[in-house]
């Protein structure tokens, strides 16, 4: 396991071989195999190629709003420490004791400006810096330990991107700027898209789902088929307040580097019912081209994933009888436990300088459509479950799924039409995005 | 301990029962109309904090925190035919147990809490769901007897162990 981070395992055996044809027949045919879920071959294949290789998301920075506030989370199966220092500095530090190993901190979250670690005493400052040992002159001598050497562990890498919280496992990932790219262009409408940006809304939901979480980054990235069967119950009760399922048809679904998502349209003028304050504040934070895809084009960024399991939703539901549609942001990891299993963390996010009444009703808004009880997500996990269960058997190994939708007829917005990067087609009835997905997918897993 | 009659207590009882016995058959729309029109029913998220930071509960964010009218949405999506995560329906089993009823602040009010352990299976897959909570319940004397006004479900996990939330606890 010991290996360098640009290498790639060996290229032979058979998980190698099914997965190089996987490739061909995704890039030539536009079709899937179905046993690239839940196959522990291939999640090994996933630890080492992508989840130790790219940048993961952990935490936003409002989450740690004061200096000693800290949260504990976890890149597959490791805990870091993410923590605010007296400073104001965030640090990302391995959560296990340089002593014997000890894991450190052992809650979610809290407050403080040492760790102490349980086992034989040693404290940590929340920069990680070693404090001290317990007895240091009778046990390490009279020049005792050397704080430097002997510090917690920090994340390989670091990188904050408009208060998003990144670490990564591979000290020569690209700067996380880098590797956003172009898709900070459309992250700026859930991140960034008034003067004092999104802040999280107190504590992420979590729950465990046996589903493989590429099912959940790939529907995020540009499902828009999905909606008009997998969600007709909320059409139906009123909670997504449109009169014909095929809505999701027109919108505008892109690409851009490793990274993708759709927009859908909004009723013109409307400005997807956000209030005054936060259309002024738009007006004023994004830039001229952003705000004329929300003024004169009348679409808005629905879903997106950044490469590899981090996603974005933007909507606007109703959330009482014949109620008006809400807008709300929320942002998930789909954290994978094993193969075929994810634990998902869900964030409700709301622009920061909203009026506290608007933040309420998105908060509410978002927690009854998405989120655990979410009437949308709901029926997602059915489906995501569904797969990975059918995809453990034998016949798997041979079953192709289809993933051509509109790419005989349907052609990219001309680049000096589409004022964002990457490509874009004015329509979500399509598998460009999602074939973007599986191409990254492969080329992290396989190399180039 | 008690701090009301047997008389209401064995009505509090009752209403439990009925309730759990509503929701386990799926008969979620006679559940709802046991909602006052004011029902306050949440059930915040909790986190793993140190023994001297509190339960967890940080009284931000939620997995419900509905009112009468978003609960009557929940309930008319299960009313159409395309609720896939509650078809084949959950089996479930709401096992109330410690009730514990005192006089609440209104006149006509109870403050009710009880243990929730809601075993939950569906489909043809072998393992099982359980969710624990502590229910704090606010029951209001009404007409047409008591009704439910306010819950709060306080869980015992800090990461939910069942795939989703498509059923009432
Ligand atoms: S393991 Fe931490 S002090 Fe010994
Ligand atoms: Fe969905």
């Amino acid at each position: 396991m010991l290996q360098q981070p640009a290498q790639h395992p060996a290229r032979e055996g058979e998980t190698y071989q099914a997965l190089t044809e996987a490739r061909r027949a995704l890039v030539e045919e536009g079709k899937l195999l179905a046993k690239i879920y839940n196959e522990p071959a291939v999640f090994e294949m996933e630890k080492d190629n992508i989840f130790t290789k790219t940048w993961i998301f952990l935490a936003h920075e409002t989450e740690l709003p004061d200096p000693g506030d800290y949260v504990v989370r976890r890149i597959v199966g490791d805990s870091f420490i993410v923590s605010r220092d007296e400073h104001g500095e965030i640090h990302v530090l391995f959560n296990m004791c340089r002593h014997r190993g000890m894991q450190l901190c052992r809650v979610d979250s809290g407050n403080t400006s040492h760790f102490r670690c349980p086992y034989h005493g040693w404290t940590y400052r929340n920069t990680g810096k070693l404090n001290g040992a317990p007895f240091q002159k009778e046990a390490y001598g009279k020049d005792g330990l050397d704080k430097e050497e002997w510090a917690m562990t920090p994340a390989p890498a670091v990188g904050v991107y408009k208060g998003m919280i990144f670490a990564s496992m591979n000290a020569d990932v690209p700067p996380i700027e880098e590797y956003i790219g172009g898709m900070g262009w459309y992250l700026d409408f859930y991140l960034n898209k008034t003067p004092a940006g999104s802040e999280v809304i107190g504590a992420p939901q979590r729950w465990v789902l046996d589903a493989d979480w590429k099912l959940a980054a790939e529907n995020f990235f540009g499902d828009g088929y999905h909606t008009q069967s997998a969600h007709m119950s909320t059409i139906k009760a009123g909670i997504m307040r449109v009169k014909k399922a095929a809505y999701f048809k027109d919108g505008v679904q892109y690409k851009v580097g490793p990274h993708g998502g759709m927009f859908i349209p909004f009723k013109p003028g409307s400005f997807f019912n956000y209030p005054q304050d936060v259309v002024d504040g738009m007006r004023e934070n994004l830039g001229a081209d952003q705000f004329k895809v929300l003024e004169e084009d009348s679409i808005l960024p629905l879903n997106a994933t950044v490469f590899p399991n981090l996603s974005f939703l933007h909507s606007a539901m109703a959330v009482e009888p014949e109620g008006r549609s809400i807008p709300y942001l929320t942002i998930r990891l789909w954290q994978p436990l094993g193969p075929g299993k994810i634990e998902v963390w869900s964030w409700g996010v709301v622009e920061a300088d909203a009026p506290e009444e608007f933040k309420e009703e998105a908060k509410r808004a978002y927690l009854t459509t998405f989120g655990a009880s979410g009437t949308f997500e709901q029926d997602d996990a059915e489906n995501w479950r569904s797969v990975t269960r059918v995809a453990a058997g034998e016949m798997a190994d041979h079953h192709y799924l289809n993933y051509q939708m509109g790419l005989d007829h349907v052609e990219p917005i001309p680049d000096e039409e589409w004022p964002g990067p990457g490509t874009a087609y004015a329509r979500n009835f399509a598998d460009f995005a999602q074939q973007r997905f599986w191409r990254t997918y492969f080329e992290y897993l396989l190399g180039q | 301990m008690l701090e009301t009659s047997a008389e209401t207590y064995w009505e509090v009882y009752e209403f439990l029962m009925r309730e759990a016995e509503l929701l386990d058959g799926h008969h979620e729309r006679e559940w709802v109309e046991l909602c006052t029109d004011d029902v306050v029913y949440r059930m915040p998220v909790r986190e793993t904090r140190e023994r001297g930071a509190g339960e967890g509960f940080n009284g931000q964010m939620y997995y419900f925190d509905e009112t009468r009218g978003s609960l009557e949405l929940r309930v008319r999506r299960l009313e159409t035919e395309y609720a896939w995560a509650e078809d084949p329906p959950s089996r479930t089993r709401h096992f109330v147990t410690n009730i514990r009823v005192s006089s609440a602040d209104a006149e006509e009010e109870l403050a009710v809490r009880s243990n929730l352990l809601l075993y939950r299976s569906q489909g043809t897959e072998l393992h099982q769901d359980l969710i624990s909570a502590e229910r704090r319940d606010v029951l209001r004397r009404s007409e047409e007897g008591l009704r439910l006004a306010r819950r709060e479900i306080l869980l015992d996990h800090s990461v939910l162990t069942t795939h989703n939330l498509s059923i009432f606890l």
